[in-house]
C-alpha cells in the first residue's frame, strides 16, 4: 500500500505539493491527472525518491520513505517498474539488452536473464525484434520495450509518467490494455496522464491534482 | 553470486568497450606508460649504479706507518703477514732510510735533511687490496691492518666512496621526486579519462539510477576502466623502460669493463614489468574511484 500522507513538496520558488492525502492499495491501477504543472510528476519523483517530501509523511506498504538512507536507494527504486513518457531507451544497445537491465542491475543469472527477457518481449507483443536497434522502432514499439524493461524484474510497483504522450489514440489504448494486463496479475499500477478522453474510458480510480492539491480521487 | 556476477560483467563489458576504441585506448595507455617509464627508468639505472659500485674495481692502496720504533726486521714480518691475508692483492715494504733518500732526492732538500738527528719517517707498508672488495670490506681491512701490533696509522682514502654514496643517496631523492610528479600526472590523465568516459555515457547512468541500479552499480565499470587503462598504461611503460635499457646496453656494458667491472647492466626483469603493471593498476582505480565519485554525486538523479 502506497499512503501520501499530508505529503507537501516546496522548491526554491514555488509549491510543487500542497497538503496532498492519497491511499493506493495494493494490486490497484490508479489516474493521476491534472494540467501541466498541476503536481503529477512531483507525486511520481517523490514515490520514486528522485524528490523528498518538504513536509508530511510517505509510507510504502508501511515503511517510511523519509528513513530510505543513501545507499538503500537504489534497492527501493528496484521495486518500482517505471516507463519515461520518452521512453529514456538507450540506443547503443539492442532491444534485449536494453530490456536486460534491470535484471542485470538485480543480479541475475544471464541464462535467467535471456528467458525472463523474452518472455517481457512476449508479452508486449515485441518477441522477434530483440536484436533490433531500438532507434529503428517507432514510437509505440519503443514505449513497449520501455514496458518491457519496466516489468522484467517482476516489480511490485508499475509507475508511467505520460505513457502515450507521443503516441496516436490506437497505440495509446494498446498500451493502456498492456498497463491493464500486468495490474490483473496483481501489480500496483499508477499512471499520470493529462489525456481525459482516454483514462475516463478506463474503469479505474482517477486522482486529480491542480496547482499541487489534491482535488478528486484520494480515496481516504 | 550476484556480487561476483556483477563484477566479471563490468570487468569484460569495460574491457571490450576499451578494445573497441584502439586508438583512443592506446593513446591513454601510452600516456601513462611515459609517466610511468620516466620514473622506473632512473629508479633501475640508480639500482644499476648502486651494484655496481658495490664490485666496482678499487684503485684504493693503504698506507700502513708503522711505530717510528719498529725495526726493519719487525716490518719485513709485519709485510709478510699482512700479504698472506686473502683479502691483499700484494704490499710492497718501504725502507724509512730509503724513503728519505728518495725524499731528499724528489725535494733537493738533501743539505738540511742530513742535518737531522734522526729519521723521522718510519718504515711504511704499501697495501694494495684484492680488487673485487666492496666498500664495507675495505672498511674491515683498515681495521684488520690497525690491529696489527706495531702499526701507528693506516691511511686511506675512502672520500671519493662518501661521495659516490651522497651522490647516490640525493639521485633516489631526485627519482621518488620526480616520480610523485609523475604518478600525480598519470592520476590527473586517467582522473581526465574516466570523467570524459562518465560523460559520454551520462544518459546511460540516468537510466540505471532510474530503475534501481545504485552508485556502486554505476560506478564499477569504470573502476574496471581505470583499473584496464592503468595497468595497460604499466605495461607499456615498462616496454618503453625496456627499450630504453637495451638502447642503454652496450655503452654501459663497454664503460664497466674499462673499470674491469664484471657487472651486468639489468633492466626491470619479469617482476619489474609485473610491478609496473600492478601499479599502474593501483593508480588507475584510485583515479577511476576518485572521478566516478565526484561526477556521479553530482549527477542527478541521486
Amino acid at each position: 500500500m502506497i499512503e501520501f500522507d499530508r505529503v507537501s513538496k516546496r522548491f526554491a520558488d514555488h509549491d510543487a505539493l500542497r497538503d496532498v492525502s492519497v491511499n493506493i492499495d495494493t494490486g490497484e491501477m490508479v489516474f493521476l491527472t491534472g494540467h501541466s504543472g498541476a503536481g503529477k510528476s512531483t507525486f511520481l519523483r517523490l514515490l520514486m525518491l528522485l524528490e523528498r517530501a518538504s513536509m508530511g509523511t510517505l509510507r510504502v506498504d508501511g515503511r517510511d520513505t523519509a528513513r530510505v538512507k543513501g545507499r538503500d536507494v537504489g534497492r527501493y527504486r528496484g521495486e518500482f517498474g517505471i516507463v519515461f513518457q520518452d521512453h529514456q531507451l538507450l540506443y547503443d544497445r539492442s532491444v534485449l539488452d536494453n530490456v536486460a537491465l534491470p535484471l542485470e542491475i538485480a543480479g541475475f543469472h544471464p541464462r535467467d536473464i535471456q528467458r525472463r527477457t523474452r518472455a517481457a518481449l512476449d508479452k508486449v507483443g515485441l518477441l522477434g525484434r530483440e536484436r533490433a536497434n531500438p532507434a529503428i522502432l517507432s514510437g509505440g514499439e519503443q514505449q513497449r520495450v520501455g514496458i518491457a524493461r519496466a516489468v522484467v524484474a517482476r516489480p511490485r510497483f508499475l509507475i508511467a509518467d505520460e505513457p502515450t504522450g507521443n503516441l496516436d489514440p490506437q497505440l495509446s489504448g494498446e498500451i493502456m490494455g498492456l498497463f491493464e494486463a500486468f495490474n490483473r496479475v496483481g501489480v500496483t499500477v499508477i499512471i499520470a496522464s493529462h489525456d481525459l478522453a482516454l483514462i475516463s474510458r478506463l474503469r479505474h480510480r482517477i486522482v486529480t491534482l491542480k496547482a499541487g492539491r489534491l482535488v478528486a480521487g484520494g480515496g481516504l | 553470486m550476484t556480487w561476483l556476477h556483477h563484477h566479471r560483467q563490468a570487468a569484460s563489458g569495460s574491457l571490450h568497450r576499451a578494445m573497441s576504441l584502439p586508438v583512443a585506448t592506446l593513446l591513454t595507455w601510452l600516456a601513462v606508460g611515459i609517466t610511468l617509464a620516466l620514473p622506473a627508468s632512473l629508479l633501475v639505472i640508480l639500482n644499476n649504479i648502486e651494484a655496481a659500485t658495490q664490485n666496482l674495481s678499487s684503485p684504493a692502496r693503504f698506507s700502513v706507518l708503522l711505530d717510528t720504533n719498529a725495526s726493519l726486521d719487525d716490518a719485513n714480518r709485519l709485510s709478510q703477514r699482512i700479504a698472506a691475508r686473502m683479502d691483499v692483492a700484494d704490499v710492497v715494504l718501504v725502507d724509512r732510510d730509503q724513503a728519505l733518500a728518495g725524499f731528499a732526492a724528489d725535494t733537493g732538500l738533501q743539505s738540511l735533511l742530513s742535518s737531522l738527528l734522526e729519521n723521522p719517517l718510519p718504515h711504511t707498508i704499501l697495501v694494495n687490496p684484492r680488487d673485487d672488495l666492496n666498500a664495507e670490506e675495505l672498511v674491515g681491512l683498515t681495521r684488520a691492518l690497525e690491529s696489527f701490533g706495531g702499526v701507528g696509522e693506516v691511511v686511506f682514502d675512502t672520500l671519493w666512496q662518501s661521495r659516490l654514496a651522497s651522490a647516490v643517496q640525493l639521485g633516489r631523492r631526485l627519482v621518488f621526486g620526480i616520480g610523485l610528479l609523475m604518478v600525480l600526472g598519470a592520476i590527473l590523465i586517467l582522473a581526465n579519462t574516466i570523467r570524459l568516459a562518465i560523460e559520454a555515457r551520462r544518459d546511460e547512468i540516468v537510466v540505471i539510477k532510474l530503475i534501481g541500479g545504485g552508485d556502486a552499480y554505476a560506478r564499477r565499470p569504470f573502476l574496471y576502466t581505470g583499473l584496464w587503462s592503468g595497468m595497460g598504461g604499466g605495461l607499456l611503460g615498462a616496454a618503453m623502460t625496456g627499450l630504453f635499457f637495451l638502447y642503454l646496453s652496450t655503452p654501459v656494458d663497454q664503460l664497466m669493463q674499462l673499470y674491469n667491472s664484471d657487472q651486468v647492466f639489468s633492466g626491470l626483469g619479469l617482476m619489474g614489468v609485473l610491478a609496473m603493471m600492478l601499479f599502474g593498476g593501483a593508480i588507475g582505480l584510485f583515479s577511476a574511484w576518485q572521478a566516478a565519485s565526484v561526477q556521479l554525486r553530482e549527477l542527478e538523479p541521486r
